[in-house]
């Protein structure tokens, strides 16, 4: 097992790589162009006073373009990994909280956002379900790149590896 | 998993190029947020743009009547009345105001009906201050200019940020409120109380949504969504 995971563990980090920041790169291209919206969007989530949501609605998209193509093009990438897997846990946690307090909204995840007409209730509850879970799989991804930074087509590599090159 | 963790605390290069890169992500965020800012001001100067040929009419004096939910109310004793309860940030109102609102202003300011404006804020922060300034413009009897600007660049976002203090202010500049009072009114948000009581009085006259109507009290059943004119000015004159 531990030797087939040694084997493999360079594709597995590749491929979360590509995962995470392939997501945060696509949510962020999405969103960066149309701030309005995003500021909207999380104003929606009713958790930030709207100065400061708007602020975040500006920042976020761009933070999330970065983390991204740092995670995919593989630099710092333990550090990008670590920053991507905050993000992932702060969304879990918005949506876990307007679920609890019976907001009905569109995450807004990939542009969009805004509250949802009521009579759509069972749809934003099971998306709620499906975002949380998604995060949480790119949450983990995260997490297991923190452990195995080093994978296939990365520009960093670790000093070991070059050393045995 | 643990040599990976030696190999990068043992190299002293790894460190600088960490903080590169940190620099590097604060700097693409902190850019791009700025240019994100940047467009946003310059489109809300484009959907200013519409208010460019804006022609303020002549004031109009209301009343808020604080016994019927603090409503802005024209014409206090003719013969018929309208109430109209809306949101300033509600699209729909926004559909019902572009369909409706000439045949509106017209019964106000040809004193044709008793008029009066519920002005809601059940849609956020942004419906607060909205509202709040249509009731300053009411006090220096340009309501009627105040809310038909308000309307034109209603944005299609809720509560993204266009109905600020500083905007709210310049859609009055556009429909002839100048004045210091107005400006202060806006910016110290006087008008609260009355927008808290209009949106408390929802529930008494069990106004579900808006844009609901009244005609003579009685709830204004529209067959379509459209808001046509030709059936709203059925049902006034049918009232």
């Amino acid at each position: 097992m531990n030797s087939l995971h040694k084997k493999y563990q360079p594709f597995i980090t590749l491929l979360c790589r590509l995962l995470l920041g392939g997501v945060l790169l696509v949510a962020g291209g999405l969103k960066a162009f149309k701030p309005s919206e995003m500021a909207g969007a999380i104003a929606a989530y009713k958790i930030l006073p709207a100065n400061l949501s708007h602020l975040i609605g500006y920042a976020l998209p761009w933070l999330e373009i970065a983390l991204g193509i740092l995670l995919i093009i593989g630099l710092t990438t333990r550090l990008a990994a670590v920053a991507g897997t905050a993000v992932m846990i702060i969304f879990i946690a918005a949506i876990i909280s307007v679920w609890a307090r019976g907001i009905l909204i569109d995450c807004g995840c990939f542009g969009g956002g805004g509250e949802v007409d009521p009579s759509k209730a069972a749809e934003a509850r099971r998306a709620y379900l499906m975002e949380i879970l998604r995060d949480l799989g790119l949450a983990l991804s995260g997490i297991y790149l923190y452990f195995f930074p080093y994978g296939r087509l990365s520009i960093e590599k670790p000093l070991q590896n070059i050393e045995e090159q | 998993m643990a040599k990976q963790a030696k190999a990068t605390k043992s190299s002293g290069g790894d460190n600088f190029t960490r903080w590169l890169v940190i620099g590097m992500v604060t700097l693409v965020v902190a850019s791009g947020a700025i240019f994100s800012v940047v467009g946003e001001k310059s489109k809300a100067n484009e959907s200013f743009a519409i208010l460019s040929d804006f022609k303020a009419g002549p004031t109009v004096v209301s009343t808020v009547d604080d016994a019927n939910g603090a409503g802005i109310t024209f014409n206090n004793g003719a013969a018929k009345t309208v109430d109209i309860w809306e949101d300033p940030q509600c699209p729909v109102c926004n559909t019902f105001e572009q369909a409706n609102g000439e045949f509106v202003e017209d019964l106000v300011r040809a004193k044709k009906a008793k008029v009066v404006y519920h002005v809601l804020s059940f849609l956020g922060n942004e419906s607060v201050s909205a509202a709040n300034a249509a009731y300053c413009a009411a006090d220096e009897a340009r309501y009627l200019d105040f809310h038909k600007a308000m309307y034109l660049v209603q944005p299609v976002l809720e509560n993204s940020g266009f109905y600020s203090t500083e905007n709210l202010i310049k859609i009055g500049s556009y429909a002839g409120l100048t004045s210091q009072s107005f400006i202060d009114c806006v910016t110290k948000g006087s008008k609260l109380d009355k927008v808290r009581a209009a949106y408390e009085s929802m529930g008494k006259y069990n106004v579900q949504g808006t844009p609901t109507v009244f005609f003579n009290g009685k709830l204004w059943e529209r067959k379509n969504n459209a808001f046509l004119l030709e059936e709203f000015a059925a049902a006034f004159e049918a009232s």
